[in-house]
């Protein structure tokens, strides 16, 4: 953008800039228990892919649970009709969700690694977070070493290396809910018994083996293991496992079951102990023998994974239009390399492949991983959902969420990276889950309760340092904190959202009827990326008027419609509500851009056209030149 | 008999095991509430494309064409009773038949059975009863046939013929030597598929089914012009090409600046590649902004410039009050437009051209647009390679062109829209790459556009009477298959609507069907709608006269190609602006890939909201009944105390 260069000039002249004064409703909002670390005046935000010569200016807050800006702008119209958060603003991130700082200079762009101290001038902060939004702040008006003392602050507070210093520790806020309606918890065996009896499950049983964490304190202290087998068996055969961990059954038809146990200890040569628990299983559906899937080998590591988000980060958090550009222009190439698909595809028909067994073959299924709470977290609970409808509905996938990864023992404190520990390395496999959930919903969009905005949603929530559901490595952990802290459940929604906002989790193409199977297609050719997700933060990549939000919201209104009719009919009476008249609904579309409810950023539509004009410019080299005679 | 109708054999997978069962004469309506487990491929999107006879979009097509053979007693007659024998459309007449030859599916292995060929498509019902297999390709769709292995061949299969489409599929057929049945059945492909390579007519020619309306009456110049407004004070309608003697692969009716004389008309054709002056495309109807179309000017080496051109390129720009400045898009490469001034043409110089300001929007030519898609092609058929898919879309560069042109068109868009430049358009000769782009443009400023019959309107003015070469470009009937002047032109418009579509799901009263039917019928020679490479030809060839218009067929049933999503005129005022960057632009899998049976080319999302539509409906009506009950109670009520 050619931007004015007289007024460009006219206030770096101007040295000595005023504060900026808020009024009381822009100030950073403090919850209870929350305490400033840092204030720094006179920042700039830049805008994503902006040319970075004007900014808005305000105050940068760095808290105990968040980076905050606020600014006296007024915020632009129509925002109450987007998600807003009542614990985070808009221009607020918690700092656990910080996945990289970058420290940019003139020519330069410097990651800075936790535990490193920055001792020169820092000018401008870059900061990629989890979800793949980006921040930009500049210092060049800020008060001498504001951009470095930042800099530290986050380097030393976003990367906190023990877990009592998780804000969730510190927050006083009143919570009145601690039973949560919204899912099962599988905290307590009855839990588990329902699930043994919806799913018809005769030869198995809740065993209390791992009562007070006497076994492992990797699993929750109820447990469904084959009904032939005894405690002390468990017990004694638990020391041979990785974690001190067996199988155990998570979900099954009355001929066969998916079970689900870590590897042996790497150093046993003998598996007798492994052999007598799956013999065991096999018992329990005797006509055929179990199949043992080693998703260590079949599936992606934790490692790859992250590898590959980080090349699917870099692809989706462009801190220049210049790199935005020399992205657009390799796409699919890069997205290819990323390899992040592939790990979707792996996974999905790793998951096809062992529901094709445990129900076309009655074959009970196996999962065998490592530790057991990784890729056996994503394959089991994918196998469940395609297999059966209950998991399908909010609270039924919320609940397959606490039981495979929350109950079961996900390391989601080390995995997501709110702790930084040196022997577990952060790797975002539950998004790779939720990735693959979205997969789904796209091919079956019928299936599912619940909405991509959902899914969205979760990934959020999951850095929010407020929510125990994803804080913890296990449930012992989580037992421990629970006796010194409230213990606040993500599933309660209203913690942080409208009703309004909530309403939109809920799919409206949704058909309660549908029960039947899901055989998602796993061909690369047939996935997608997955673009409210990745691409939000990108203003330029957001189509006015445009994108699912349009299908999304006309099937709203259909469906309300439907529903008064159905109400008319019921009640027979045939007058009264009418439904939104057309103008209001024009009104709504009109509102609604391709990242509806997430960022909105139709301000810098001219922006936009312009960084996207500037793309059709490139040539494409290699074929103009051997084309020039003929044309 | 089966009561199978006229397979659209475009519309439909042509390859699919069908269960005869599956072909009840039922409506696509009552369909919608049915659901048979592998019909809509609720559990199995992959498996139910093996079992069921079509998919959706197919589905609906091929449901109406047999509604219409059962109804239409006219097709009744010419179906034939043998089980064998094709359907036919009426003037379709079968030519010569193969039996014992076997079609070798690249998906499900070698099937036997009877190869029929009319003067119209190329037919093969394998023999199998319980599951036969059906092969249906108009022959216009056939770009190359050739024969595979000589009588000296070994091995099974190995002695046949391959047919090449225009589609992206190859079909092959295996015929047994002895039986010297491929002898003729190539001797009658070659002469029925390229007619005009054997002194005959294109089967359009011969087609004669009646339909309720008249597609050619759809585009009528001046009518289009009288909606935008025009004459008015700035324009006015000039009929100096009436007889296509100033420009004459231009359209008789033009609409050029209201000062602009007679004389500096043809003074201006005169510079002008090929006679194709500015004329105008679209008008802004409130800013009077507008967009121009061209070739370019005939500059040369000596650069040549012309005062009459230069003059009336300033009334175009004076027609707009709104801005004093004005945009001379050229669609080519610089690199491309530079060089053609070795060649006498060449761009404006903006030394001539005051006030305009001169920009290439970087789309390649013809040449290199045939090389993308042959590229498409080997990726998506017969199969595809999963591992390799992404790396290999970005190999082909179809994107890449895609976005290119979508980019530009955008640009005109904003030119014309956002700040209220007049915009002219031009490539090399203005009948390609400058067709797409105004066609987009208008697109996606003017809502008209964007309904069936606007479309309509669309193609055939600015394609079709602006003298895109249809003829050349797809090369309809004739044997040269590698002729450098065929392209995919207006296969990358259309896959262009489609990525727009795609953006604005609701902002099309079209659905993808729609699209997919013209690309069917853009190469099947049924209707005369694609046929000759201009105005002046297609009326020395008497084409409304002689042949049916496509918009006939469709319009007649404008239900199958109509989006639920559709926000019927509410729209009105918006302008589109789609985001052209790859990262939004993806591969028509649907339309490229749609042979390959485990494709998933239903969109389930489209179908749940027709489903909600009908079932809305349904109840409406209910509630109507129900009311009405209610009141005609209370009146009996009322009446009967007293």
């Amino acid at each position: 953008m050619n931007s004015n260069d007289s007024t460009f000039k006219s206030y770096i002249e101007d040295t000595e800039l005023e504060n900026v004064s808020l009024n009381d409703g822009q100030k950073t909002r403090l919850l209870e228990g929350e305490t400033v670390v840092l204030e720094a005046q006179k920042v700039r935000m830049f805008a994503p892919l902006s040319d970075k010569k004007k900014g808005t200016l305000g105050v940068l807050t760095m808290t105990t649970f968040k980076l905050s800006f606020a600014s006296n702008e007024s915020e632009e119209e129509g925002m109450e009709f987007y998600q807003s958060n009542n614990l985070l603003r808009r221009n607020e991130i918690c700092l656990s969700a910080i996945d990289t700082i970058y420290q940019i200079g003139d020519k330069s762009k410097k990651k800075l690694v936790p535990g490193q101290s920055v001792s020169n001038k820092v000018k401008e902060l870059f900061i990629v977070c989890k979800n793949m939004r980006v921040l930009s702040f500049g210092f060049k008006d800020a008060d001498k070493d504001n951009g470095r003392q930042i800099a530290n602050g986050l380097l030393h507070h976003a990367y906190p290396k023990r877990h009592p210093l998780l804000f969730m520790y510190d927050i006083k806020e009143p919570y009145n809910k601690p039973i949560t309606k919204e899912a099962r918890l599988y905290v307590t065996a009855e839990d588990w018994r329902k699930d043994l009896t919806r799913c018809k499950a005769k030869k198995w049983r809740i065993s209390d083996v791992n009562k007070n964490f006497s076994v492992t304190l990797h699993m929750p202290e109820y447990l469904v293991v084959p009904e032939t087998i005894t405690n002390s068996q468990i017990s004694t055969a638990a020391r041979d496992f990785r974690n001190e961990g067996f199988p155990v059954w998570v979900w099954g038809t009355e001929h066969a079951a998916l079970v689900r146990m870590p590897d042996l200890l790497p150093s046993l040569t003998d598996r007798v102990q492994e052999n007598i628990l799956i013999t065991q299983v096999h018992k329990s559906h005797p006509r055929t023998q179990p199949i043992i899937v080693d998703l260590s080998r079949d599936c992606p590591t934790p490692k790859e994974v992250q590898s590959s988000y980080s090349k699917l980060k870099n692809l989706c958090t462009p801190d220049s239009v210049r790199v935005y550009k020399a992205q657009d222009f390799k796409f699919y190439g890069l997205l290819d390399q990323s390899k992040w698909l592939h790990h979707i595809s792996m996974c999905l028909s790793k998951a096809v492949e062992c529901a094709k067994v445990l129900v076309d073959d009655t074959t009970t299924v196996i999962l065998q991983e490592d530790k057991g709470e990784d890729m056996n977290c994503v394959v089991s609970s994918l196998i469940q959902l395609l297999l059966d409808h209950h998991w399908r509905t909010r609270k039924g996938f919320q609940s397959l969420i606490q039981k495979e990864w929350v109950a079961l023992g996900h390391p989601f404190a080390f995995r997501l990276g709110h702790i930084l520990d040196p022997d577990i390395e952060p790797s975002f496999l539950f998004l790779l889950f939720l990735d693959c959930v979205w997969q789904m919903l796209q091919q079956f969009p019928t299936a599912f309760q619940f909405s991509e905005t959902y899914l969205t949603t979760i990934w959020d929530s999951s850095h929010i340092t407020i929510f125990e559901t994803f804080l913890f490595n296990s449930e012992h952990s989580r037992f421990l904190a629970g006796k010194q802290s409230t213990l606040r459940s993500v599933w309660n929604w209203s913690e942080q959202f409208s009703e309004s906002d909530i309403t939109l989790f809920d799919n409206p193409l949704y058909e309660r009827s549908n029960k039947e199977r899901l055989i998602p297609s796993t061909g690369i050719s047939c996935l997608d990326v997955w673009r409210q997700c990745y691409f939000r933060w990108i203003p330029d990549l957001e189509i006015r008027n445009g994108g699912r939000p349009q299908i999304d919201i006309c099937n709203r209104f259909l469906s309300e419609e439907l529903e008064l009719l159905r109400h008319k009919l019921a009640t027979s009476n045939f007058n009264g509500a009418i439904n939104k008249t057309k103008e209001e609904k024009l009104q709504i579309l009109r509102r609604v851009n391709s990242f509806y409810p997430f960022s909105h950023n139709c301000a810098s539509a001219d922006q936009q056209l312009n960084n996207q004009l500037l793309l059709s410019s490139d040539a494409l080299e290699t074929q103009s030149i051997y084309n020039l005679a003929t044309d | 008999m089966d009561k199978r109708g006229s397979l659209e054999l475009l519309n439909l997978e042509g390859s699919n095991y069908t269960k005869s069962s599956s072909f009840s004469p039922e409506t696509a309506e009552t369909r919608i509430f049915s659901k048979p487990e592998n019909r809509w491929g609720k559990t199995s999107p992959s498996k139910s494309y093996c079992s069921s006879s079509s998919t959706s979009t197919e589905n609906v097509v091929s449901t109406l064409e047999r509604h219409k053979g059962n109804s239409a007693s006219g097709i009744e007659a010419t179906l034939s009773n043998r089980p064998d024998d094709p359907p036919l459309v009426l003037g379709e007449r079968v030519a010569g038949q193969a039996r014992d030859v076997t079609y070798l599916c690249p998906y499900y292995g070698p099937a036997r059975g009877v190869l029929t060929v009319t003067n119209y498509k190329l037919y093969f019902r394998s023999v199998d009863k319980e599951m036969p297999y059906v092969i249906d390709v108009a022959l216009g769709v056939v770009s190359r046939i050739e024969k595979v292995g000589g009588q000296s061949s070994r091995g099974e299969n190995a002695y046949g013929i391959e047919v090449f489409c225009k589609d992206m599929r190859n079909l092959r057929f295996a015929h047994k030597q002895e039986n010297h049945s491929r002898r003729d059945v190539f001797e009658k492909l070659q002469q029925f598929t390229f007619p005009l390579s054997h002194k005959l007519k294109l089967f359009a020619f011969e087609y004669s089914e009646n339909f309720a309306e008249n597609g050619w009456a759809i585009y009528e110049p001046i009518a289009e012009l009288k909606r935008m407004g025009i004459n008015n004070d700035m324009w006015k309608i000039s009929k100096i090409n009436e007889n296509h003697e100033v420009c004459d692969s231009y359209p008789a009716v033009w609409a050029v600046p209201a000062q602009a004389t007679d004389d500096d008309l043809r003074a201006v054709a005169a510079y002008r590649s090929r006679g194709r002056i500015p004329v105008l495309s679209w008008i802004h109807p409130e800013s009077q902004a507008t967009i121009t179309r061209c070739s370019q000017p005939l500059v040369g080496v000596s650069g040549k410039r012309c005062r009459e051109d230069e003059k009336y390129i300033q009334l175009i720009m004076d027609a707009n009050a709104q801005s004093h400045k004005m945009f001379i898009m050229d669609a080519r490469p610089s690199a491309n437009a530079i060089a053609n001034k070795a060649k006498g043409g060449g761009y404006e110089s903006e030394d001539a051209y005051q006030n305009a300001e001169l920009v290439f929007l970087d789309i390649h030519n013809i040449h290199v647009m045939r090389e993308s898609l042959r590229k498409v092609k080997e990726l998506c058929f017969p199969t595809i390679e999963e591992t390799r898919w992404m790396s290999g879309v970005e190999s082909t560069y179809w994107l890449k062109h895609i976005k290119c042109i979508l980019a530009g068109a955008v640009r005109i868009v904003d030119k014309v829209e956002n700040h209220k430049n007049s915009v002219l358009v031009h490539c090399s000769d203005g009948w390609d790459r400058t067709a797409q782009l105004t066609a987009l443009a208008m697109l996606m400023l003017d809502p008209y556009y964007r309904t069936i019959k606007g479309f309509e309107v669309l193609i055939e003015k600015e394609w079709i009477s602006f003298g895109h070469k249809f003829q050349q470009r797809i090369g309809h009937g004739d044997d040269h298959h590698s002729d450098a002047d065929r392209s995919p032109v207006f296969l990358q418009f259309i896959d262009c609507v489609w990525q727009i579509t795609q953006q604005f799901s609701n902002a099309f009263e079209f659905n993808e069907c729609f699209l997919i039917t013209i690309l069917d019928h853009l190469y099947s020679c049924r209707f005369g709608t694609f046929l000759c490479n201009s105005e002046r030809e297609r009326l020395q060839e008497k084409l409304k006269e002689q042949t049916k218009s496509l918009w006939s067929f469709t319009n007649c049933q404008l239900d199958y190609y109509k989006n639920p999503l559709y926000w019927a005129n509410t729209h009105q005022q918006q302008v589109l602006i789609p985001v052209a960057s790859l990262r939004h632009i993806n591969l028509w899998k649907s339309y490229y890939c749609r042979w390959n049976p485990s494709m998933r080319t239903q969109d389930p999302v489209y179908q749940r909201t027709r489903e909600l539509l009908i079932m809305k409906e349904h109840m409406e009506k209910q509630v109507e009944e129900s009311l009405r009950e209610q009141q005609s109670r209370i009146s009996r009520n009322n009446i009967s105390p007293a």
